[in-house]
């Protein structure tokens, strides 16, 4: 047991430095010291589970308290229909990864991966600051990447800062309509 | 008859511990790979569990995690340090069990649902799942760790089966006929003078 012991230790010691440096080294590896949740946010349901999510009044409430607002499908084809989009002072953002946005998204959005803030910001900023009104969304159902993404990039967005909307019905529930859709990636 | 039964039994059980090894290390090479090349959707669903309140150790958590599962199925696969390998496995299957059926419980109660009406993406690699039936299966899979790291078998086709093992074999402790682990045979004990 004294040797099975000892191979384990080994294991912990070789296998936690190999852990460490393929994160690293990984495009997609995770910055070890960033916060990527500094806003508290109450329990999440587990994607694609049967458990409850917050409802709807809960999720305005929690989105007030960082200074944003709860955007509906009606609110979201308002700023597609906006003619300030041209001048870009309507902006919609598309918080969620590559593989997702490239599939499908809203017609004229930018993404932004909350994740990976440091390969979208230097494109996006000249962008929010130019903006009077932001839309930003996600998958729609738990998911808060457009929340967290709201609360980021706020700050970049002077002019906008009391037009931050999170649609929370996002892609599944535009998509769900029928609403037009673009494919690909962002050019 | 009797005399060819006890090495019979010994070469199958060395066979079935291999056999063990084998499905562990892939089964976790899989998984691990799976949760290692989208490390932010296992962030996500690492922080549901509400581990930690601390933003470093729950990504170290997310970070590290899937590459050391990743590292141990290799181990398994080559056949390297395999019991010390066994007991860190069956060392992350029992807690993650725990805290899944936990989890788990807590969704039955808020949804007044069945436990195993209960579903949801655990984060074990395989996506979303029945909750009992993942915790059946990470029973047999500690099942098979438990085996491997009791039965000290599953060295045929090993490349190292054990890194600070004995450093010589009687011979007398695996089955008959079936390739030892690398360990060299002992010298008979020093005569008088």
């Amino acid at each position: 047991m004294k040797r099975t012991l000892l191979e384990a230790f080994a294991i912990i010691a070789i296998g936690a430095m190999a852990a460490l440096a393929a994160n690293a080294l990984s495009p997609r590896g995770l910055r070890l010291t960033r916060d990527y949740f500094p806003a508290p946010t109450p329990r999440m349901a587990a994607p694609g589970s049967n458990a409850p999510a917050d409802s709807l009044a809960a999720l305005a409430a929690r989105l007030a308290g960082h200074g944003l607002k709860l955007a509906d499908t009606n609110r979201v084809l308002q700023a597609q229909n906006d003619p300030r989009r041209a001048t870009g002072q309507v902006l919609i953002i598309d918080a969620r990864d590559d593989q997702h946005y490239q599939t499908g998204h809203l017609p004229g959005a930018v993404q932004f991966d909350y994740y990976r803030p440091e390969a979208f910001l230097p494109q996006l900023i000249p962008a929010l600051q130019l903006a009077r009104e932001i839309i930003i969304y996600c998958n729609g159902g738990d998911c808060e990447d457009s929340e967290l993404a709201a609360v980021m990039l706020r700050e970049f967005a002077p002019n906008a800062r009391d037009a931050v909307y999170v649609y929370a019905g996002g892609y599944a529930e535009w998509s769900s309509h029928g609403y037009p859709l673009e494919k690909g990636a962002a050019k | 008859m009797k005399a060819g039964a006890a090495p019979a039994k010994s070469a199958a059980l060395e066979y079935g511990a291999v056999l063990a090894r084998w499905l562990l290390g892939a089964l976790f090479v899989y998984m691990g790979l799976g949760k290692a090349l989208h490390p932010v959707e296992f962030l996500k669903l690492t922080r549901a569990y509400e581990l930690t309140s601390s933003s470093l150790a729950l990504n170290v958590i997310a970070a590290v995690l899937p590459w050391f599962e990743v590292f141990c199925g290799i181990l398994l696969l080559a056949g390297v340090a395999v019991r010390g390998a066994a007991l860190l496995l069956l060392g992350l299957l029992a807690p993650f069990t725990f805290v899944v059926l936990q989890r788990a419980l807590d969704i039955a109660t808020e949804r007044h649902l069945p436990l195993c009406a209960v579903q949801f993406d655990c984060g074990c690699g395989s996506g979303e799942v029945f909750i009992c039936r993942k915790i059946a299966e990470n029973i047999f899979l500690m099942g098979l760790c438990g085996f491997l790291l009791l039965s000290g078998r599953g060295g045929k086709w090993a490349c190292w089966f054990a890194p600070f093992g004995k450093r010589c074999s009687t011979g007398e402790d695996r089955g008959a006929g079936l390739p030892r682990p690398r360990v060299s045979p002992c010298r008979p004990p020093a005569g008088p003078g």
